[in-house]
């Protein structure tokens, strides 16, 4: 009897903590800005994402320990067809913070509304792979079949948001106009209906949202115990980085992650005084964050354009980044050195082996000479035969000093050894707009431009930048983000990887594939990165179910599961 | 004097259209809009960007954008805010509010402080206190206000280390959860202080009466001010037991979240008070000087009349009149929030709100506030050239 009634109820995830936790306290943590609205479907930054992502559920996401593929709503997939199609199993039982249950209908209207393009969800890319669409659709009330055009890896790591159709639906076949309306900050907390660990309780705009326990969750701990183990979980906003700081010091937040050396620093003396019961874990990591400089291949000027397309050229660039001064001056010492595209943080396909063009201005002088630049005019400047100065303009975005540090370390080199490069901070919306609004010729008017893009975890996610016809193909962007005039074979070669990445099931076989693709770039350098920003999380001893420092990672955070912290207080 | 009113409301108009389609034009100025983030992420395709854009009708020539803007102002909607796709009042209106209670207890800490102030320094001018209040003067002009908020903050922690208790807030505007024994925290920290001035001004009250002058303006202020906030702070004795020790903000008492919201607001007034405070302090002083030096001072001290009185009575009644006709100002200063020190000490109030809107090009929002301050300031000017008719019998408009 009690096995049935087991059986009837549900089919709980099973959520691995690092340690055995107990149920109750509170979690706080500060955010730098308001959230934007509640619903998914309209959500763009990480500060709605970040608490959506608490009430509501998806099919699956990455294991914390492995970063492999792991269910959440999903209990199990197959995936058939060479890969073409995937059967995902939902876990019966689970239930809506207002009694209804969580089925096939609820997956399958989510992924239909996020596929709209007329809803423009943020997640829409995920269901259309090269202008074709993903089909979804319902087998039975618990299962659901995903068909793709073609195999597509990324399918097992769907990070969009599932909502209850009895909310969603009515409005949704009222118009586009009315799911949009619903759910934004005005909507009463008590109507956003929640199918993960937390539901929201309350929001009061620029202080705090607070979410607390959904007791209709459908997760448990090793023991079978139900979680989230915490009641509460708190974001209090606070806009300035030295504020949150010092509600951190205060012990009025449970984590911080420190933004440079000098604030490591504080939560250090103030640890080793006996004031604050915490622990902090400098350079424990880098985040996903990437810089690069990258040289515009469609330029005006043919002499520029040609230079640019040189390789020992760039090559000759990637040997004056000083990367060491980089981190101490740029980043306060905390940091690391990144050569090739994956973010060091992704263990899944990173690879370390790449070539790396270290700082070296005598060979840097050497390769610029091979190209020509022999000599020096009177100013001091490199010139070739025909007396041209090798020189370039070098932007980034106004107000990221990490970045404006960087540039002007760069520069100071180029200038020792006699490239003339004018540094300029420039707005960041005047620097998208020459970076991707070619002509009507396809040219640009920039030189070069120190930006960064954000890493993910699954490295197709980045195709745009990658792919010949990726509108994102910074150095080389044809018009419209189509077929650029001129390719290098390089570049042919990177696409290649890029679409057999994206479409290659196996896990083995796709970490060769993003090894190689990781070589090819280091190797031919159309995006020369430079240094990554370390992650320093700090978090109050009262807390339970955190990583240990070996585990933390900047992808994860410091806790395998939100559902497994808990406050040992 | 009506027929100058009409005249101003009807300036308005024209100078209402002018100002906001400047406005306009120099938000549209800006490279890129609420979108351009948007293309440097790798996920987002060029299809779905340029729908988001149409959706938001930013692809629309500028002057069918700007009429449609002014179409929705003259229903009285200020638009749709683009990043929280609901209307602007509903972003900015609580954000204005909470400004207000800094700008509000911030003018009345400088008034009351900084005219008395002002008027010693000149009557007694180059005395040891005159310099010492113009060398604070002077500190308090110098300190930019972001800084001297981080300094707060740090020393509420240092204050909060020393005495194991939290006697200043670390930030914010209200606590989460409210700890009501007998009296807030708030009104531990509160209440001597109010005690005390509640003391002084009823010592004045007293000592005037028995000298035989009717109590000033000032003392009766001061009087009421301190008294009222003293006996808010009593507030929680008179309450009794029958409330848990610990409440959540919402379900607390209104006694409870005023001292609350008062408490969180001392240290940013503070900041926010003394820089201004500072300016006006020198201005009020060289507007004393420059009374006490007229003709009319000189021949009312020759007629032998009670230096007092001169002061008081002819001197200061003139002195003020530059003030009065700042009120107008302060009317778009009350929405204007009280600047960085917002964004410093996470005082929930409009200039964190605008940095927001500017830097994710929410234009919107922007219009929005720019609309209220243009149309506050018009009507702010229009009150205080009525005020200085009133007051100054060499203004007459007719």
């Amino acid at each position: 009897m009690l096995v049935l009634a087991g059986l009837a109820l549900a089919q709980p995830k099973v959520f691995k903590g690092t340690e055995p936790g107990r149920a109750g306290g509170a979690y706080r943590i500060t955010s730098i800005s308001d959230p934007r609205t509640w619903n998914p479907f309209v959500a763009r930054e990480t500060s709605s994402t970040d608490i959506i992502s608490l009430f509501l559920p998806y099919l699956t996401t990455y294991d914390p320990y492995t970063q492999a593929p792991e269910g959440r709503l999903a209990k199990s997939w197959e995936v058939r067809n060479n890969g073409l199609t995937v059967i995902f199993r939902l876990r019966e039982g689970a239930r809506w913070s207002d009694g209804q249950a969580i089925d096939a209908d609820d997956v399958v209207f989510s992924a239909t509304v996020h596929a709209d393009q007329r809803v423009n969800s943020n997640s829409r890319s995920s269901f259309i792979l090269d202008g074709q669409p993903i089909r979804w659709t319902k087998v039975d009330q618990y299962t659901v079949r995903a068909d793709f055009p073609k195999p597509y890896a990324p399918a097992l790591i769907q990070g969009w948001y599932i909502v209850p159709e009895h909310v969603f639906g009515p409005a949704y076949r009222a118009g586009v106009q009315q799911l949009q309306a619903l759910w934004n900050l005005d909507t009463p907390p008590a109507q956003v209906v929640s199918g993960g660990p937390f539901k929201l309780d309350s929001y009061v705009k620029g202080e705090r949202v607070v979410l607390v326990r959904n007791p209709n969750y459908w997760g448990v701990d090793e023991r079978n115990n139900p979680v989230a183990y915490l009641e509460r979980y708190t974001v209090q906003i606070v806009p300035d980085l030295n504020a949150q700081l010092a509600r951190f010091l205060a012990g009025e937040a449970d984590t911080f992650a420190a933004a440079n050396a000098d604030q490591v620093a504080q939560v250090l003396e103030r640890i080793r005084s006996n004031r604050l019961r915490a622990e902090i874990f400098p350079n424990v990591d880098v985040t996903l964050g990437t810089n690069f400089i990258v040289f515009n291949w469609n330029h005006k000027d043919a002499f520029k354009e040609n230079l640019f397309r040189q390789v020992k050229f760039r090559r000759a660039m990637a040997h004056l980044m000083d990367k060491k001064s980089m981190i101490e001056v740029a980043l306060g010492g905390l940091g690391q050195p990144q050569w090739s595209p994956i973010s060091i943080p992704n263990k899944a396909f990173f690879t370390d082996d790449v070539a790396k063009f270290e700082f070296n201005p005598q060979r840097a002088t050497q390769l610029l000479a091979e190209l020509g630049f022999r000599s020096k005019n009177r100013d001091g400047w490199l010139v070739n035969a025909q007396g041209k100065v090798l020189e370039f303009n070098l932007v980034t975005n106004q107000g990221n000093n990490v970045r404006e540090r960087i540039a002007q370390i760069f520069r100071d080199e180029a200038r020792k050894i006699g490239v003339k490069v004018e540094y300029r901070p420039i707005d960041f919306n005047e620097l998208v707009r020459q970076l991707t609004s070619p002509a009507a010729d396809g040219t640009r008017d920039f030189d070069a431009i120190l930006i960064g893009l954000t890493g993910g975890i699954e490295p197709a996610f980045s195709r745009n930048v990658w792919e010949l016809n990726g509108s994102l193909h910074a150095w080389n962007l044809g018009t419209g983000g189509k077929n650029p005039a001129k390719v290098e074979a390089f570049e042919v070669l990177i696409d290649t990887l890029m679409k057999r990445g994206a479409t290659t099931l196996d896990q083995a076989q796709r970490r060769q594939i993003y090894v190689q693709f990781q070589k090819v770039v280091a190797e031919n350098l159309p995006l020369i990165y430079t240094v990554a920003p370390a992650y320093n999380p700090a978090r109050l001893t009262r807390l339970g179910g955190m990583f240990p420092k070996e585990q933390i990672n900047s992808i994860t955070g410091q806790a395998p599961y939100i559902e497994t912290i808990f406050a040992k207080e | 004097m009506f027929g100058y009113v009409v005249r101003r409301l009807l300036q308005l108009i024209p100078t209402f259209f002018g100002a906001t389609l400047l406005a306009f034009l120099v938000i549209q100025l800006a490279p890129g809009d609420f979108v351009t983030r948007l293309e440097l992420d790798p996920t987002q395709d060029r299809e779905s960007i340029a729908n988001l854009r149409q959706q938001l009708g930013l692809d629309q020539p500028l002057p069918v954008q700007y009429a449609k803007w002014l179409s929705g102002i003259l229903q009285g909607y200020l638009g749709l805010s683009l990043s929280y796709k609901t209307d602007v009042w509903n972003v900015i209106g609580q954000r204005i509010l909470n400004s207000m209670v800094l700008v509000v207890l911030a003018t009345l800490m400088i008034y009351l402080i900084a005219i008395p102030i002002g008027v010693y320094s000149a009557i007694r001018k180059y005395t040891w206190p005159d310099r010492t209040f113009t060398v604070l003067a002077f500190l308090g002009l110098a300190i930019p206000n972001f800084f001297f908020g981080l300094i707060m903050l740090f020393l509420a922690v240092w204050l909060s280390d020393l005495t194991n208790m939290r006697l200043l807030p670390i930030g914010g505007m209200t606590d989460e959860f409210l700890h009501l024994g007998n009296m807030t925290r708030a009104a531990q920290v509160l209440f001597p202080f109010a005690l005390a001035g509640t003391l002084v001004y009823a010592g004045l009250f007293w000592w005037r009466n028995r000298q035989g002058q009717a109590p000033s303006f000032g003392v009766w202020v001061g009087l009421i001010l301190f008294g009222a906030s003293s006996l808010l702070m009593l507030a929680p004795l008179l309450q009794g037991p029958g409330l848990p020790a610990r409440l959540p903000y919402s379900e607390s008492p209104l006694w409870a979240r005023a001292t609350n919201v008062l408490w969180h607001a001392f240290p940013v007034v503070i900041v926010v008070g003394t820089s201004g405070l500072a300016g006006l302090m020198r201005v009020m002083r060289g507007q004393m000087l420059d009374v006490l030096s007229q003709d009319y001072i000189r021949t009312a001290r020759a007629k032998g009349l009670n230096e007092r009185v001169v002061i008081y009575k002819h001197a200061l009644r003139n002195a003020v009149i530059p003030f009065i006709a700042g009120i107008g100002g302060l009317l778009p200063g009350l929405i204007g929030g009280a600047g960085l020190v917002e964004v410093t000490m996470a005082w929930p109030g409009i200039t964190p709100a605008l940095l927001e809107a500017i830097s994710a090009i929410d234009i919107y929002v922007i219009m929005g506030l720019i609309t209220i301050t243009t149309v506050l300031l018009m009507i702010g000017n229009v009150v205080s050239d009525l005020l200085l008719a009133w007051v100054d019998p060499r203004i007459r408009y007719s």
